[in-house]
């Protein structure tokens, strides 16, 4: 039990406090938490969860203040309710061909390991899904194995490929479209992660697993062409 | 069938409502009309808006009618006029209901004194939503139009206007506010209470770095006695957050949704739309609320 209380964020704003640490474990408690709030229906704007806090977001002051006991019960009571498994656990494919594997030699020099090596450690480990974060669809994924912990960028890339597979420090990530960043780029993925045609538009959701496996580019390229909407995706690649 | 097309896009406009939500935890800005008083007080002369409410910033776009005729409605301060069908030029006023016909061009030539201006449509510009939403957000691409509008943007309005009936109110009191005051920020406790003086007693300045995702200010360095690199937590509009450079940013409407720098303060809801309407080098003050 990680919470600690709950403080309010200007006249609007609550901020749900975990403490200042960051861990699975807490943000294990993070997104059950936001799963139970979530599931009040409260009128709220939006709930936004993170490493180790949940800002929740209110119309005004008057509607901020009426659920706030909701959430401070729900928060007591959630000790004593398990909850049960909503997450998905993902096996998604990765290239690290070298075409897409931008940076990967700063890893290999860094740690003083071969390409096979960073492959088979950041495709041997299942991954948490932080949070939702930074650009529509980006998943915070982690922990990536002490062997391939490295710095961001000195200086960020102006364009990062769509779909780029990358790490920063402890964490490892998926661009889900072309943007700048400061992220060592190690691979890509064979297909989009988020979709504005969908309801539900982001295919990683906080708290979902995932596992990368390694794909040859004829393979990656194969995936590609089926353009798997998001329901086929969750359908081909989670359980 | 009614159609406009924009002949000159202006500087920043865009197609707004009153916001995307529930969707923040997946990485997507409320996004909106930064300044939504005026779309609140276009409402009461246009009701069927459709939130398909064009925004622009210091440069107004033109719009002609291509096809039928069109009701619409301005809000917000700026210079305008109607180049008729027959070469004819016609005055006109915001927060006036006005009637366009094949050939007629509104011309928005520049907000005076203030940012933003809006155009409500009588039953909207026949777009679809997006994410629940009409509102754009340049920066993810996202949106009914997921891009600023470009001259020769075409619109097809279906429904024909509702009655020609010219319809206003008074012009709304949309008093500028140069002191706001703030609430206490989630990272308060990381300034001194040396540096809260300075940011209470000192003047900023509003610098042309500002746009819908924020307003940069120059002014007294405030620096923090913790650091100025937090884990990343999600953020409201109206937060105020200080980078290592001491040189606060007022978050707007498209806002990060997670952010690492700490937040001295954050600005109620109405404030984020008065602020917003300050042109730059426009100096301004802060009063620190205690409760809450």
């Amino acid at each position: 039990m990680y919470f600690k209380g709950i403080n309010s964020y200007g006249d609007r704003g609550l901020v749900l406090d975990f403490g200042n640490e960051t861990s699975k474990s807490i943000s294990q408690e993070v997104n059950e938490a936001f799963l139970n709030i979530s599931n009040l229906n409260l009128q709220s704007l939006n709930i936004v969860p993170s490493f180790n806090k949940i800002v929740v977001i209110f119309e005004n002051s008057k509607i901020r203040d009426q659920n706030k006991d909701k959430i401070s019960m729900e928060m007591r009571d959630t000790n004593s309710q398990t909850n049960k498994k909503v997450t998905k656990t993902w096996e998604i494919p990765a290239c690290y061909n070298e075409d897409f594997a931008l940076d990967i030699k700063i890893i290999q020099k860094l740690h003083q390991i071969t390409k096979e090596e960073v492959i088979n450690l950041h495709s041997s480990v299942r991954y948490y899904t932080y949070y939702i974060g930074f650009m529509p669809g980006f998943p915070y994924l982690g922990d990536v194995p002490s062997q391939l912990i490295t710095p961001r960028l000195a200086t960020p890339r102006v364009k990062i490929p769509a779909r780029s597979i990358g790490i920063a420090k402890n964490h490892t990530c998926i661009y889900p479209k072309v943007s700048p960043g400061g992220w060592n780029i190690i691979g890509q993925i064979p297909f989009d992660i988020f979709d504005l045609q969908s309801s539900y538009p982001s295919l990683f959701l906080p708290g979902d697993e995932v596992k990368f496996y390694s794909v040859s580019l004829s393979e990656f390229e194969k995936i590609r062409k089926y353009n798997f909407s998001l329901n086929e995706l969750i359908k081909e690649y989670s359980s | 069938m009614n159609s406009i097309i924009i002949t000159r896009a202006g500087t920043h406009s865009t197609i707004q409502d009153f916001g995307r939500f529930q969707y923040q935890h997946l990485g997507v800005s409320p996004s909106g009309a930064m300044d939504q008083r005026i779309i609140t007080e276009l409402q009461k002369i246009i009701p069927n808006h459709q939130n398909q409410f064009l925004e622009f910033a210091y440069v107004g776009p033109s719009i002609k009618v291509k096809e039928g005729s069109v009701k619409i409605c301005v809000g917000g301060n700026c210079n305008m006029s109607i180049q008729k069908n027959n070469n004819s030029q016609l005055e006109c006023q915001p927060y006036k209901s006005i009637n366009l016909f094949e050939g007629d061009e509104l011309i928005i030539h520049n907000t005076i004194d203030s940012v933003y201006g809006y155009i409500a449509f009588e039953h909207g510009l026949g777009l679809e939503p997006c994410l629940n939403s009409y509102s754009t957000d340049t920066k993810a691409g996202i949106g009914s139009i997921n891009r600023p509008l470009n001259d020769e943007d075409i619109f097809h309005i279906s429904k024909d206007v509702s009655s020609w009936d010219l319809i206003s109110i008074p012009k709304p009191d949309l008093e500028k506010v140069t002191n706001f005051k703030v609430y206490p920020g989630p990272q308060l406790q990381y300034f001194s209470d040396n540096t809260l003086q300075s940011f209470i007693s000192g003047v900023f300045t509003i610098t042309n770095q500002s746009d819908r995702m924020g307003i940069r200010l120059k002014g007294e360095s405030l620096i923090s006695s913790k650091s100025h690199d937090i884990l990343s937590e999600g953020i409201l509009p109206g937060s105020i957050q200080v980078p290592s450079d001491g040189q606060p940013i007022v978050l707007m409407r498209d806002i990060p949704c997670t952010g690492g720098y700490p937040k001295i303060a954050i600005l109620n809801e109405v404030d984020i739309s008065r602020i917003s309407q300050l042109p730059p080098e426009t100096k301004i003050t802060f009063d620190l609320q205690t409760i809450y």
